[in-house]
């Protein structure tokens, strides 16, 4: 029985570590690792790619490492710590939450690994609290997101309306200040009244449940803006079920691919470009600046763009 | 009835890692006879059934059937050939009608594939019919007597044209006239040319239903006799290789005082104003058919059925019952009708379940000192003589009639004074029977009283100084040792 | 079938043997760690780990003893969540941290006497009354902070998790005391004793005098306010309160009692097999971070395990059965 489980641990752990990717255990070659939320997110697919193909051009090792789910904050401080054990020369990071990410950050301060956060931000009170020290931020500027957003729809309403919105799971920096963006951008235009908030956690399902909701409630509103765009397909497929198709114009953010189709096809009239694999990107070369002893900014902003039917083609 | 065999068992061996327990064994089985399979519990009966029936394969040895020598693969292949059996645990589905069930997995299909449920009804009820029930084939099976959920079963078994009858036990849960039902059915069987395999440990039902009857000791095949040129003392001697000079070996003890008095006991599951009394010393049996409401006395006495009215007075003292605990308090001990689901714990070990009503008294700073556990349930093992390889060997894996001894010490380690007896010898072989009708007396000669609830007459009879027969929650009769005679109990029980 | 012949083995015997199984099991994972990488069998690498298991492992500490009356409890995670935020706001209010540690532990023990309430009194199966406490408490929880995290504590009481005693995390010295103050309980108090009764079955141990109701609500007691302690815990690691902790943590938690050798149906199980079982998680966890191996794949890994471990009980079982 002994040499049973053995062996299937054995074989189990053969097949991962198969799995390890296309490069060999890196040699001389200095190892990097990113954690993201999660695997599951084209958000954060195209964040691995372009930090892939970075690492790449740079001749670096690159892990990459994410829990299965993306508000698994327990898990994410897990896998910092088990990679703080492997000594990777530099941590990237997109924390799963803006202050339960510190303590990582002090244990990796500790180890003396030089952390970039990427996307989204700590909290800024927790991490001087903890003396925690970063070496970058890497992100888009969320809120500046929101307030594009929220100027788009206005004017698209042209001015009068009645607008819901999907939120991210609160307590998140990047969708809470997308909402304050949003919002703020609202304040200038009366005519627009946001009828209905509510959270879809991130997710496409639940994104279709609340909004399927909401117009059960409200079914008189003209526009929608989701915090992420897996909310805003759910909403587009609950509008497409309620045969409301083109009647209520969907605003997401991350102009994810299939998101972009939506834009081009009209069931959505914009979406916002963060740009993830530009992050992913940058947080490689920044690792890598660091580690050659160079200087890095204290912040980099991947800029903002809408996008929208006239502009897809560029 | 024919001679000739229409199954022959050839020096049939089955071993298990570590045990034989079948050691060249021949059973023949002529057409249309009712065989009874004889033995103590361990000497092979089941097993030699269950290489029959396809449950096991046979390590060696021939099995011919019709004169064909035949490997019975599995239960599926043993019921293609004609042999069905039915087991002490019903293989019924519940929700069910009895027809589904009669034709469960072979339905009559109508048109397009769906089930024929008027065709499903009418061969059932045809089949009912042909062992003379009139039982509706859409009943649920679920709200069936034990008896007449058996019916189905036997019914099922004709259904598939079974040509050998394979039958476990199967009146150890039923009431004297029910068995008389299922006589008839065998009997119907007989005659239609059903050969039938009868085990049980019931030494009265042998020679009423029996032709022949083959005793196995030991994994061996002792002989095969005519019911009708032996009797029960010689099948005894040959099972248990010893002489039992008697059966029921009662000895009289001087009725103490008084521990135990109950009056007007009324509860909402069927008690009907029950009131006695009970003596130290004192063994009080009583009888009545399944549903009068014997079990529901027990429970009411041992706190789990709530009284509506009445006093429960032990020892003089008016004691208020709510629960078992305060019943294990008062000096009551309850040795259940089904030992299995209400006795024991199964995956507990013989300590564990000895041990279990009196935690309390082992527990020194909510600590259970399991030395002193050990020891007292070391000296029950010894006193009852419970074959067990260890203390810590589970229940599961004790023979029924050392499971009863198990049952028995618990109540002796809580020093219960008044023990109830649910059936206590059901499914138990006649030389462990013995056994606890001697402990009985053990008992009683140390100024235990108790109450034997028993469906056997026999035993009633046999063991009891006292008899009190219940029909429909009531006491209907008090019979002393000496005027009760079975028909007496019988007429009473049936209010004739 | 005639048992007389041979001596089977005992309880005792079989119950360690089984252990020990597992425990070969651990070793044989860490051997194999070891072989793959360097950076597994180091003092501090296996601190961090036991560091890791400690709040699954003592959530499974409930667990095993409610599996073991032949329950289960699905709300551990949100009772979790639940106690964690009530305790971060009465330590935001001010309160003294033994204080704070006592309502977590008494939010945990409330929770999961109400679902000892609702399956002994209300007679509701545990997979239903557990599943129903399992949103409530995920609710409340989100109710009471509108959703948002209550973060950020004082160094006294951060050191629950930061802290060390003689260079071991005080977490781990935490679910080492646990499992020591659990195994006692089990085998050798009353409650112990009922438990192992009441999941062997449940009607004879009614019948031999055992409160089943008392000692079952007590045992869904007893998983509550184990829950709150492991709230205690987490919320000191991540120095955050967070309304949504915990998902998920009932699955793991049951894994490491399956994994550990307690029967589902009951009556058979012991916390040492449990704490094995919750080490075996763990550490496949983390051989799996240190390989680099990618997360879609440790799940299939982790399944795989989980399974294997299972069958090759149950195989044992049959086998000494």
């Amino acid at each position: 029985m002994k040499k049973g489980l053995v062996l299937l641990l054995l074989a189990a752990l053969w097949l991962g570590a198969c799995q390890r990717g296309a490069e060999p255990a890196g040699g001389g070659r200095q190892r990097i690792a990113l954690v993201m939320k999660t695997a599951n997110n084209p958000f954060f697919i195209e964040m691995q790619k372009g930090a892939e193909e970075a690492a790449k051009r740079l001749g670096v090792e690159l892990v990459v490492q994410a829990a299965e789910r993306e508000v698994d904050v327990e898990k994410q401080m897990q896998i910092v710590e088990n990679l703080i054990q492997t000594r990777v020369a530099a941590l990237c990071v997109t924390p799963s939450g803006s202050r339960e990410i510190v303590p990582a950050i002090d244990k990796a301060n500790r180890a003396n690994i030089p952390v970039v956060i990427v996307d989204t931000r700590v909290d800024a009170k927790a991490l001087s609290e903890s003396g925690g020290k970063i070496a970058t931020f890497i992100g888009s500027d969320n809120y500046e997101g929101g307030k594009v957003a929220g100027e788009f729809l206005a004017k698209h309403l042209n001015g009068k309306g009645k607008v819901a919105v999907l939120e991210g799971i609160p307590g998140h920096e990047t969708g809470d200040s997308r909402l304050r963006g949003f919002r703020d951008a609202l304040k200038a235009t009366p005519g627009v009244e946001i009828v209905a908030s509510q959270t879809a956690n991130w997710e496409r399902d639940q994104g279709f449940n609340v909004f399927q909701n909401i117009l059960q409630s409200h079914p008189d509103v003209s526009a929608v803006f989701a915090c992420s765009d897996l909310m805003a397909l759910g909403a587009v497929e609950a509008i497409a079920a309620a045969k409301k198709t083109g009647q209520i114009a969907v605003v997401g953010f991350d102009a994810l691919a299939e998101a972009r189709d939506a834009v081009r096809q009209g069931s959505m009239v914009g979406t916002v470009a963060q740009s993830p694999d530009r992050m992913g990107a940058l947080a490689v070369e920044n690792a890598v600046k660091l580690l050659k002893g160079e200087q890095v900014n204290a912040e980099f902003v991947v800029p903002i763009k809408l996008i929208t039917r006239e502009n897809l083609g560029q | 009835m024919t001679d000739a065999p229409v199954l022959e068992m050839h020096e049939i061996r089955k071993t298990f890692p570590g045990v034989v327990a079948l050691d060249g064994v021949d059973f023949q089985l002529r057409r249309g006879e009712v065989h009874i399979l004889l033995g103590e519990n361990g000497a092979g009966k089941s097993t030699l059934m269950k290489i029959l029936s396809g449950a096991y394969q046979k390590s060696a040895g021939r099995v011919t059937l019709d004169g064909a020598e035949v490997e019975i693969k599995n239960p599926a292949h043993a019921q293609a050939l004609g042999i069905s059996t039915i087991y002490q645990e019903f293989n019924l589905v519940p929700h069910l009608s009895i027809g589904e069930n009669i034709f469960l997995g072979r339905e009559p299909r109508g048109w397009p594939g769906f089930i024929d449920r008027r065709a499903v009804n009418r061969q059932a009820a045809e089949v009912l019919g042909r062992l003379g029930l009139k039982l509706d084939p859409r009943r649920p099976v679920r709200g069936l007597r034990v008896a007449e959920q058996q019916m189905v079963e036997v019914a099922k078994a004709l259904s598939l044209d079974a040509r050998v009858l394979i039958m476990d036990e199967p009146t150890a849960a039923l009431a004297e006239h029910e068995i008389k039902d299922l006589f008839a059915a065998i009997r119907g069987l007989k005659a239609k040319g059903v050969s039938v395999v009868y085990i049980s440990h019931r030494m009265e039902e042998l020679f009423e239903i029996g032709d022949r009857v083959t005793v196995l000791r030991d994994g061996r095949s002792v002989g095969t006799f005519d019911v009708a040129a032996t009797n029960k003392f010689e099948l005894i001697r040959l099972m248990v290789n010893r002489d039992l000079t008697e059966l029921f070996p009662k000895e009289r003890v001087e009725r103490g005082e008084e521990v135990l008095r109950v009056e007007n006991l009324t509860t909402r599951r069927g008690l009907d104003g029950v009131s006695f009394s009970l003596h130290q010393g004192e063994v009080l049996g009583i009888a009545g058919l399944l549903g009068a409401g014997r079990t529901e006395l027990a429970r009411a006495i041992f706190g789990l059925d709530k009284l509506e009215r009445g006093t429960v007075r032990i020892k003089g003292r008016e004691r208020r019952i709510g629960s078992p605990r305060a019943a294990i308090n008062s000096g009551l001990g309850f040795l259940t009708e089904d030992r299995k689901a209400q006795g024991l714990v199964l995956p507990l070990s013989v300590k564990d379940n000895l041990c279990l009503p009196s935690v309390d008294k082992f527990t020194t700073l909510g600590l259970v000192d399991s030395k002193r556990e050990r020891r007292a349930a070391d000296r029950y093992v010894k006193e009852l003589r419970i074959r067990t390889p260890g203390l810590d060997q589970k229940v599961v894996y004790l023979s029924g009639g050392n499971q009863q001894k198990v049952v028995l010490s618990k109540w002796l380690c809580s020093e219960a004074e008044v023990f109830i007896f649910d059936e206590p010898t059901r499914g138990v072989d006649v030389g462990a029977k013995a056994e606890i009708y001697q402990l009985m007396n053990r008992l009683a000669a140390s100024g235990v009283a108790i109450v034997m609830i028993s469906s056997e007459l026999p035993e009633i009879l046999g063991m009891s100084d006292r008899i009190l027969v219940m029909r429909a929650g009531r006491i209907a009769c008090e019979f002393s040792s000496e005027e009760a005679t079975q028909e007496k109990i019988l007429e009473c029980a049936l209010g004739e | 079938m005639r048992a007389r012949g041979i001596e089977l083995p005992s309880g005792f015997f079989s119950h360690y043997a089984r252990q020990l199984g597992t425990l070969s099991g651990l070793l044989g994972l860490c051997v194999v760690l070891w072989a793959l990488t360097p950076h597994f069998l180091t003092v501090s690498n296996l601190l961090n780990v036991a560091d890791q298991a400690a709040i699954i492992a003592i959530v499974a500490v409930g667990m095993t003893f409610v599996i073991i009356t032949g329950g289960i409890d699905l709300s551990v995670g949100s009772v979790l969540a639940f106690a964690g935020v009530v305790m971060a706001s009465a330590l935001h209010a001010g309160v003294p941290v033994p204080v704070a540690l006592a309502v977590a532990l008494g939010t945990g023990l409330f929770c999961g006497l109400v679902n000892g309430a609702l399956i002994t009194v209300g007679r509701l199966p545990p997979f239903i009354a557990t599943l129903g406490m399992m949103s409530v408490a995920r609710g409340t929880a989100l109710m009471f902070t509108e959703g948002r995290p209550v973060s950020g504590f004082s160094g006294g009481f951060r050191s629950l998790a930061t802290g060390e005693l003689l260079g071991v995390p005080v977490s781990v010295v935490i679910m080492v005391g646990v499992y020591a103050l659990a195994h006692v309980v089990l085998t050798r108090t009353k409650l112990g004793r009922y438990t192992y009764a009441i999941g062997g079955n449940e009607e004879a141990a009614l019948l031999s005098g055992v409160n089943v109701k008392f000692y079952k609500a007590s045992v869904y007691g007893l998983s509550g306010m184990l829950s709150g302690l492991a709230a205690v815990l987490l919320t000191a690691r991540l120095n955050s309160a967070q309304p949504i902790a915990g998902m998920m943590y009932e699955l793991d938690a049951i894994a490491a009692t399956v994994i550990g050798g307690t029967s589902l149906l009951g009556g058979e199980g012991t916390v040492l097999g449990t704490f094995i079982g919750a080490l075996i998680m763990a550490v496949l966890r983390n051989g799996l971070n240190l390989l680099g191996v990618p997360s879609f794949v440790q799940q299939v890994v982790i399944g795989s395990v989980i399974i294997a471990a299972v069958l090759i009980d149950m195989w044992l079982k049959r086998r000494s059965g």
